[in-house]
């Protein structure tokens, strides 16, 4: 099986690269953006089965990010984890509601981050489920 | 030079006194526009429609009395400057009345315009002064947690990356290391968390001062927390040849508490017992009953440290406390710990305190309500002194589609628990604080003073509300169910107290039942009623 794509947008290219080599570690294949521009053009272009996305970018912070994905159809149902340094008490269920699946606050556990990447990819995520009646 | 008109709002009963303070003010050399009502209400109604420049209250008048007249004025119009009028025999409620926030008080009959007119200037003057000082106030504590939450945010970034890059080579991602250069490693990211810990400590006591520390108060045994406790610190008193000991109170009732803030109160408290206490001494966890307090469980901390002197008891919880020499001073923290543990206990509406004789360790203690069901029930199941005719049981399931569930768990089943809230009607029905320890999955209960066929209304309304909450139904499914209460008639004469008691257990046989069922018997498939 070919292994499954992660964009990772960051504006600290430090932060992008510890990040790179951690999920190469985990058999991922990496893609990465430092502004909110350069990762709405490189989600275009890569299609990555996931995105970690953090908020405070340039060139279009991660709401705007997170907006403009949901809004292209073809790039809307790639599940987004935020992790961003911001207060989740303000910040968390906006994303949320924006559309991201899940959120973390850096600095966030290495494993908690990488169990909710492999429930995100988990196969039947992307429908919802019905309602019961 | 043109004076604005004053807008003078007279309250006053009595007509002959109206129009002596009215005469007065006309005679005075500010232009004044006097509107004079004789009731109360009147007063309240004219406060609504307008903003006058300064109020004059009698203090008795036909629709109130006393310091109650001020009292009411003060809670409908807080910014009105009033000067009070009062009679020679009531000066001291005149005084009273200063004291609660009145600018000024007059004697009626002892009015000159001079006088009247210099008391109103200076009223309104003070009460702008005032008024500027309330926002100026604000506005510092606005701009302080502006500025706390910004820099915690800033030193989050570097420290996520030390934290990352520390983690890899822990982890041998960058290559194998020797055994020693891993020992350095593991002692940089402690130094990391103790970091990570003080920012997040930074933040919470800014959201505490600010009253934005939220608690989600549950029904849960707090044995598990105290274990829970000693299970994460047991390394670091293990490190200190500290014995780390757990005494639980074999009849402990269960208690209405956010399991989440206890914890952190309760880590905080033993971290610290830890921490100044000498190698091979001992920290006691304690949860007891007190007879005289049946109400409350105590739960302590006591160490075998070097105590705490009488002058800083006192100081010991207040924001940036340090204590002067501290056996571990290299490491002291930024003294928010205690801090925040008394404004979560506060919120439980507990108390803590500590006692202590110097050279004998000390014992810090907090309180937490036990969990009364009658008690939570009372206000909302009874009306005019009777016991309501009949009660119906909503259970609300939110299962996760998924394990570990979609996004925060915390945070969803919180928003649904929310969103319950705003389908039931306060005055007679009750959501039931969630019972144990938040699981795999959260069942809500409501207690519903209404029938089994009525009840329908309300499960209807909360399943379309509950399908309005963005994004719940990607991350679990919903279950909603109705059943009747069922009652034992209550015996002729029973008192109320007696047939709330009843109730209560009545439900809580309902809600353990239910738990039991699900315990045992196999998840049933999503959808199913």
């Amino acid at each position: 099986m070919a292994r499954q794509k992660i964009l990772v947008v960051d504006d600290d290219p430090d932060l992008v690269r510890a990040l790179r080599l951690r999920l190469r570690a985990n058999n991922f294949e990496v893609a990465t953006a430092t502004d909110g521009y350069t990762a709405i053009a490189a989600a275009q272009k890569e299609r990555p089965s996931l995105i970690i996305l953090d908020l405070g970018l340039p060139v279009g912070d991660g709401f705007v990010v997170l907006d403009r994905l949901q809004s292209i159809d073809a790039l809307s149902s790639i599940p987004i984890i935020v992790l961003s340094a911001r207060d989740p008490q303000s910040n968390e269920e906006r994303a949320l509601k924006a559309g991201a699946a899940a959120f973390f606050q850096k600095p966030a556990d290495n494993d908690e981050l990488m169990n909710v990447i492999r429930v995100s990819l988990a196969p039947g995520q992307q429908q919802m489920a019905p309602w019961p009646s | 030079m043109d004076q604005p008109t004053t807008q003078v709002l007279l309250i006053e009963d009595n007509p002959g006194d109206a129009d002596l303070v009215r005469l007065r003010l006309v005679e005075g050399k500010t232009p004044v526009n006097v509107n004079c009502v004789n009731r109360l209400s009147e007063g309240l109604a004219a406060l609504s429609k307008e903003s006058p420049s300064v109020v004059l209250l009698d203090l008795n008048l036909p629709d109130s009395h006393g310091a109650e007249t001020f009292r009411r004025v003060l809670e409908h119009s807080p910014n009105v400057p009033v000067v009070v009028l009062s009679g020679q025999d009531d000066e001291a409620l005149a005084a009273k009345a200063i004291h609660q926030g009145a600018q000024d008080y007059l004697i009626k009959g002892n009015i000159s315009s001079k006088h009247l007119e210099r008391a109103i200037r200076y009223a309104v003057e003070r009460q702008a002064l005032l008024r500027a000082l309330e926002i100026t106030q604000k506005q510092q504590l606005e701009f302080k947690n502006q500025f706390l939450s910004h820099v915690s945010h800033e030193l989050r970034t570097p420290l996520t990356c030390i934290h990352q890059y520390v983690t890899l080579l822990l982890d041998g991602l960058a290559g194998p290391i020797a055994p020693d250069q891993g020992d350095h490693l593991k002692t940089v990211l402690k130094s990391v968390n103790q970091l990570h810990a003080m920012i997040r400590d930074l933040l919470e006591a800014t959201r505490a001062e600010s009253g934005k520390l939220r608690v989600e108060s549950r029904c849960i045994a707090l044995g598990e927390l105290l274990h829970q406790t000693a299970a994460m610190l047991r390394p670091t008193a293990n490190e200190k040849q500290i014995g780390l000991e757990i005494a639980l109170d074999q009849r402990l009732p269960l208690v209405l508490a956010d399991p989440d803030r206890i914890l952190e109160v309760l880590i905080n408290l033993v971290d610290n017992a830890i921490k100044f206490t000498p190698p091979e001494g001992a920290v006691m966890l304690q949860a007891s009953m007190v007879d005289a307090d049946p109400s409350s469980v105590y739960v302590a901390v006591s160490d075998t440290g070097r105590g705490v002197t009488p002058e800083a008891k006192t100081l010991i919880f207040e924001r940036l406390y340090q204590d002067g020499d501290s056996i571990d001073n290299n490491r002291s923290g930024l003294g928010l710990g205690l801090f925040i543990c008394k404004e979560i206990v506060k919120l439980h509406q507990g108390r803590i305190w500590v006692s202590s004789e110097p050279g004998q360790g000390s014992t810090f203690t907090f309180t937490l309500p036990v969990y009364s069901l009658a008690k939570l029930l009372t206000p909302v199941v009874t009306y005019q002194n009777q016991l309501r005719p009949s009660f119906v049981l909503v259970c609300v399931e939110l299962t996760p589609l998924t394990s570990p569930p979609r996004g925060n768990w915390k945070e969803t089943w919180h928003q649904g628990l929310e969103t319950l809230r705003h389908c039931v009607y306060l005055d007679k029905d009750l959501v039931l604080p969630p019972m144990g320890a938040a699981g795999a999955s959260e069942t809500f209960y409501v207690v519903a003073s209404t029938d089994l066929q009525r009840s329908e209304v309300m499960t209807a309304r909360i399943r379309e509300q509950l399908e309005r909450v963005v994004n719940l139904q990607s991350k679990c499914t919903v279950t909603i169910s109705a059943v009747q209460i069922e009652l034992p008639a209550a015996n002729p004469g029973e008192s109320l107290e007696r047939q709330v008691q009843t109730l209560a257990e009545s439900v809580s046989g309902m809600i353990l039942k239910n738990m039991d069922r699900k315990q045992f018997s196999a998840p049933k498939a999503p959808g199913s009623n």
